[in-house]
């Protein structure tokens, strides 16, 4: 009797893992490949930022040789220049951003330009689309509602890695059938047994950051035994502490120039790259100058929370103290290492692209996933007759559909004039309104195949036409791109074209009825 | 007493597969995975070393996976009582562990 009921129990035990993963799966998966899908910009984020702008469209400076003090001193000679409240200074290099910034609470940003060390006009609110992207890969379109819906739908991502995860290693599979289907289900398994471990830190930390923060309230009222609700009045001592506050000298003296107080740093620490200065009661004798940076060679140890630093005194560059990446409290450490993966900050471009592939083969794996369930679904009709269902064409709007209004907005980025009143608001809209006629669209037509094919053709051109008309609205040809070192901004028209011409080519050989597909998929995977 | 029993009853009942999740397991399943789990982590807080401020980030940083791994610990129950006491008995340990080291 207890045998049989423990056989029952693990036979009922795997169907319950099989569709509590199916469930939940087909529930939060087209969230999840928005998620995705917008997260893949997001991580070439940097690139886009610039080639978005034409504010910001010169060569990425050399490092080595920038007159920082050609740009900076002049601002802080400035003496109605407000320095009561510290003066920020992002360094060329600083998160991929190309240019030099100082900032003053409370007053404009100044940008300059470090090859001609002249100040440039941003285009501030009028161009953000690298902005928008980012913020449709975690719901910040829709505000709370979308950090929440989006938070959960990373924590129903972890549920599903982690059941997914158990049901592989129970549950046999077999990789032979002859069907679509299997086929789906077999690289459904397969990509995800490969990436998983980045997937799961990615997932996490995007959690973290939607909903982990906001639901520590009663964590925190609790272990601070009813001290306080917000948790970062504990844990931002330990991650970001705060400047010391130093008694003003009240008196005005000549100040180290910047060049001089950077190559200082540098000859403290020669392994960190500082992209970030701080500046105390400067101009004062008890001036503090603090440099911020990063260290590439420890990677996933820093970046994040965690930046090693040198702090000198204004008047002679003298050392008052340092900080190391491993000198950071434990905590600082797990939380750098988890975050590292899904923001990365200053890492190379080969990093980078790398987990563009990793991002890009796990949206396959979901899209699988999605035709897994509905193949299954498809099954019970004859193959002669064409499948109509609500599921079906809803994904094919999702997945599909956003790939032509995503052109859209490359295409508007372009077209729009920098001055226009409302720009970035129509730009959006057009793109809404786009995406959303997909849906119409895909409902209209019967057949899902022909419209796929046709959303990747429209895909296809915008995304063709986007350069160009950077080309020709910027004023930057190829040519002039290359010969002033601007491969980055470059690099995001040819990526442009080349992501044009692959969706052409899917376009073309994609099938275009149930019969064709059931050989293409078993031919090709 | 009778009709509690024949709650008990009609909720420790075996179903005849596994191929439906159901209401039942799965509000237990969300709301007390994410109970569940936040009583770990709570407690977590207090035995890592350390000060609060210190001690808070990890469990912060691991609670959602946690919260997903008791999300399927439980929803994958065999009977409903044993969903349903998934959820309660941990969540109750916790509590009373809680409740001791917030007035040590």
């Amino acid at each position: 009797m207890n045998q049989s009921i423990q056989k029952e129990a693990s036979r009922q035990g795997n169907q319950r893992l099989l569709r509590v993963h199916v469930v939940v799966g087909i529930t939060f998966s087209l969230f999840m490949y928005i998620s995705v899908f917008f997260g893949i910009f997001a991580i070439v984020l940097p690139y886009i930022s610039a080639w978005e702008k034409p504010s910001k469209h010169y060569a990425m400076p050399d490092i080595r040789n920038i007159n920082y003090s050609a740009m900076i001193d002049p601002v802080l000679a400035d003496p109605d220049y407000p320095m009561i409240n510290g003066v920020q200074i992002r360094l060329p290099g600083y998160r991929g951003n190309p240019s030099l910034t100082i900032y003053a609470p409370f007053t404009q940003r100044r940008i300059f330009n470090p090859n001609t060390n002249e100040e440039v006009k941003n285009e501030g609110k009028q161009s953000q689309l690298a902005r928008f992207l980012n913020h449709m890969h975690y719901g910040r379109p829709l505000k709370d509602f979308g950090y929440w819906l989006f938070g959960f739908v990373a924590v129903a991502g972890l549920f599903l890695v982690v059941g997914g995860l158990v049901l592989v290693i129970v549950k046999k599979f077999n990789n032979t059938g002859k069907n679509a289907q299997s086929r789906f289900s077999k690289w459904h398994r397969k990509i995800f047994t490969w990436v998983f471990p980045p997937f799961i830190i990615i997932t996490l930390t995007g959690a973290l950051m939607n909903i982990g923060w906001t639901m520590s309230m009663p964590m925190t009222y609790v272990v601070s035994k009813g001290e306080t609700f917000q948790e970062w009045k504990l844990t931002d001592p330990v991650l970001f502490p705060a400047l010391p506050r130093i008694e003003k000298k009240n008196d005005i003296v000549p100040m180290l120039k910047m060049n001089e107080l950077i190559k200082r740093a540098q000859e403290i620490n020669p392994d960190i790259n500082f992209n970030k200065i701080i500046l105390i009661n400067w101009k004062d004798s008890s001036a503090q100058a603090k440099l911020e940076g990063y260290n590439p060679y420890m990677p996933f140890l820093n970046g994040i929370s965690n930046d090693p630093s040198v702090t000198l005194k204004g008047i002679d560059g003298s050392l008052i103290s340092q900080n190391k990446v491993m000198d950071k409290h434990w905590s600082g450490l797990i939380y750098d290492s988890m975050m590292f993966l899904h923001k990365l900050f200053g890492v190379d471009t080969f990093t980078r692209f790398f987990v563009v592939f990793i991002m890009l083969i796990s949206a396959f794996a979901l899209g699988f996933g999605v035709l897994l369930w509905l193949e299954k679904k498809a099954k019970v009709f004859p193959k002669d007759i064409p499948v109509y269902q609500g599921m079906g064409k809803l994904s094919l709007a999702v997945m599909i559909g956003v790939i032509p209004a995503t052109g859209l907005l490359f295409v508007l980025q372009w077209i729009l004039p920098f001055d226009m009143q409302d720009r970035f608001l129509l730009q959006k809209g057009m793109f809404a309104v786009f995406w959303i006629a997909t849906y119409t669209w895909a409902c209209y037509k019967i057949n899902s195949y022909e419209t796929a094919k046709q959303f990747l053709k429209i895909a296809a051109v915008f995304f063709v036409i986007s350069p160009f008309l950077h080309f020709y609205s910027s004023g930057f040809s190829p040519v002039r791109l290359w010969n002033e070192n601007m491969g980055n901004i470059l690099g995001v028209d040819i990526g442009l074209f080349i992501f044009a011409l692959i969706l052409f080519y899917v376009s073309v050989k994609l099938p275009s009825s149930r019969e064709e597909a059931q050989k293409f998929w078993t031919r090709i995977l | 007493m009778n009709k509690y029993y024949a709650l008990y009853k009609e909720l420790s009942k075996i179903e005849n597969n596994g191929r439906k999740i159901g209401l039942f397991r799965t509000i237990c399943s969300i709301f007390g995975g994410c109970f569940l789990s936040y009583l770990a982590m709570t407690l977590l807080v207090f035995l890592l070393p350390g000060t609060v401020g210190e001690s808070l980030t990890v469990p912060i940083v691991f609670h959602t996976i946690v919260w997903a791994m008791c999300s399927l610990w439980i929803s994958i129950a065999l009977t409903k009582w044993i969903a349903l006491m998934r959820v309660f008995v941990p969540s109750f340990i916790f509590s009373i562990l809680l409740v001791i080291f917030y007035n040590l």
